[in-house]
C-alpha cells in the first residue's frame, strides 16, 4: 500500500470510529419522581379498594345476621326479637311465655349472641349452661 | 420539568456526541476498556450531580479535561504499567475492516504515551492544538511537534510494518 500524506492519512485514521460507550448507570429525577408517583397512586388505589371491599364486606354481614335473627325470631316465638332492647316490660312478657324459669333466663342472657349457628350445631355456652353441677 | 432536567438532558447530549472520543482517549490513558469506561462514567455522573457545566466555556475541551483527570486518578490506584489490552477493539473500523483496526489499535499502542493522548485528541477528538496545549499544559508548539512525531511514527507502524502487529 503506497504511503499516505499528511492529510490524506488523517482523512484515513477518521474512518476509524471510536466505539460508543456504555450507556451512563443514572435513572433521571424525574423518573424517579414519575415513578414514586406512580406506585404512591397505586398504594392509594389498591387501599380504597380494601376498604370499599370491607364496608360492604361489614354491611353485607349485618344485613344477613339480622335478616337471619328475624327469620329465626319468626320461627320461635318464645324468644324475643334479638334487635329489641331488653325492657321490663320485654322481660314480663317473655317470663309470662317461657316454659320455665331457666329458659327465660336463658334467652336473656344470650340476647347478645348476634351470629346464628347453623342448624344442628350447639355452641359450647348452651352446651355448658345445660349440665348439672352439683355444688 | 424537573428542577435538573435541563443539566441532564445537555449531559446526555454532550455524552452521546463525545462520549465515543472520550473513552478512546481514557483508553489511550489507562489502556483497559473498562477502567476507561469508568472513568468516562464517573466525569458525567458528576456532571449531572453537580450542574456546573453551565459555566464552562470550552465544554468540549472541559470534558477532555475532565477524562483525562479521573483516568489518571484511576491510573495512581491502579497498576499503570500494565501493557494495553490487546482484545477489546477501540474503534469500529470501515468496511469491517477488523485487520485495519487491529493495526491501527497496536501502532497507537507502541507509541509513547504523551503522543498517543495528542494524537487522540486532535484526530478523534476534534481538538486544535490549542485546546490541547491548555488541556495538557504545554506549548503549542510542543503539542504540534509531538503530532507530526507520532503521525509519523504511526504511518510507518501501519503501512510500512504492516501487519507486524499481527504477527507478533
Amino acid at each position: 500500500m503506497p504511503t499516505l500524506d499528511d492529510e490524506r492519512f488523517e482523512v484515513y485514521l477518521k474512518q476509524f470510529r471510536p466505539v460508543v460507550p456504555e450507556p451512563l448507570p443514572t435513572v433521571e429525577p424525574g423518573h424517579r419522581t414519575r415513578r414514586t408517583f406512580v406506585l404512591g397512586a397505586w398504594a392509594v388505589a389498591a387501599a380504597a379498594i380494601l376498604v370499599i371491599g370491607a364496608l360492604t364486606l361489614h354491611i353485607r354481614t349485618n344485613g344477613h345476621t339480622h335478616r337471619a335473627l328475624v327469620a329465626e325470631t319468626a320461627g320461635n316465638p318464645e324468644r324475643l326479637q334479638d334487635s329489641r332492647p331488653l325492657t321490663m316490660r320485654s322481660a314480663n312478657a317473655l317470663m309470662a311465655r317461657a316454659p320455665s324459669f331457666k329458659s327465660m333466663v336463658d334467652d336473656m342472657a344470650f340476647r347478645s349472641q348476634t351470629v346464628p349457628l347453623p342448624k344442628g350445631k350447639r355452641s359450647a355456652v348452651a352446651a355448658l349452661s345445660k349440665e348439672k353441677i352439683k355444688l | 420539568m424537573h428542577r435538573t432536567g435541563g443539566n441532564t438532558t445537555e449531559v446526555e447530549f454532550l455524552y452521546r456526541q463525545h462520549g465515543p472520543a472520550l473513552l478512546l482517549f481514557a483508553q489511550a490513558i489507562t489502556g483497559e476498556r473498562s477502567r476507561a469506561q469508568d472513568a468516562v462514567h464517573q466525569v458525567f455522573l458528576k456532571l449531572i450531580e453537580k450542574r456546573s457545566l453551565s459555566q464552562v466555556a470550552d465544554k468540549k475541551a472541559y470534558l477532555f479535561a475532565c477524562v483525562r483527570n479521573a483516568a489518571l486518578n484511576e491510573g495512581k490506584i491502579q497498576d499503570r504499567t500494565k501493557p494495553l489490552d490487546p482484545d477489546a477493539a477501540w474503534f469500529s473500523p470501515p468496511d469491517r475492516d477488523y485487520a485495519g483496526e487491529q493495526n491501527l489499535r497496536c501502532a497507537l499502542g507502541a507509541l509513547p504515551e504523551d503522543q498517543r493522548q495528542v494524537m487522540v485528541l486532535h484526530v478523534w477528538g476534534e481538538l486544535t492544538f490549542a485546546q490541547i496545549s491548555v488541556l495538557l499544559d504545554l506549548s503549542s508548539n510542543t503539542v504540534a511537534s509531538r503530532y507530526r512525531y507520532a503521525l509519523v511514527k504511526l504511518r510507518d507502524a501501519m503501512f510500512a510494518k504492516e501487519n507486524s502487529c499481527a504477527n507478533s
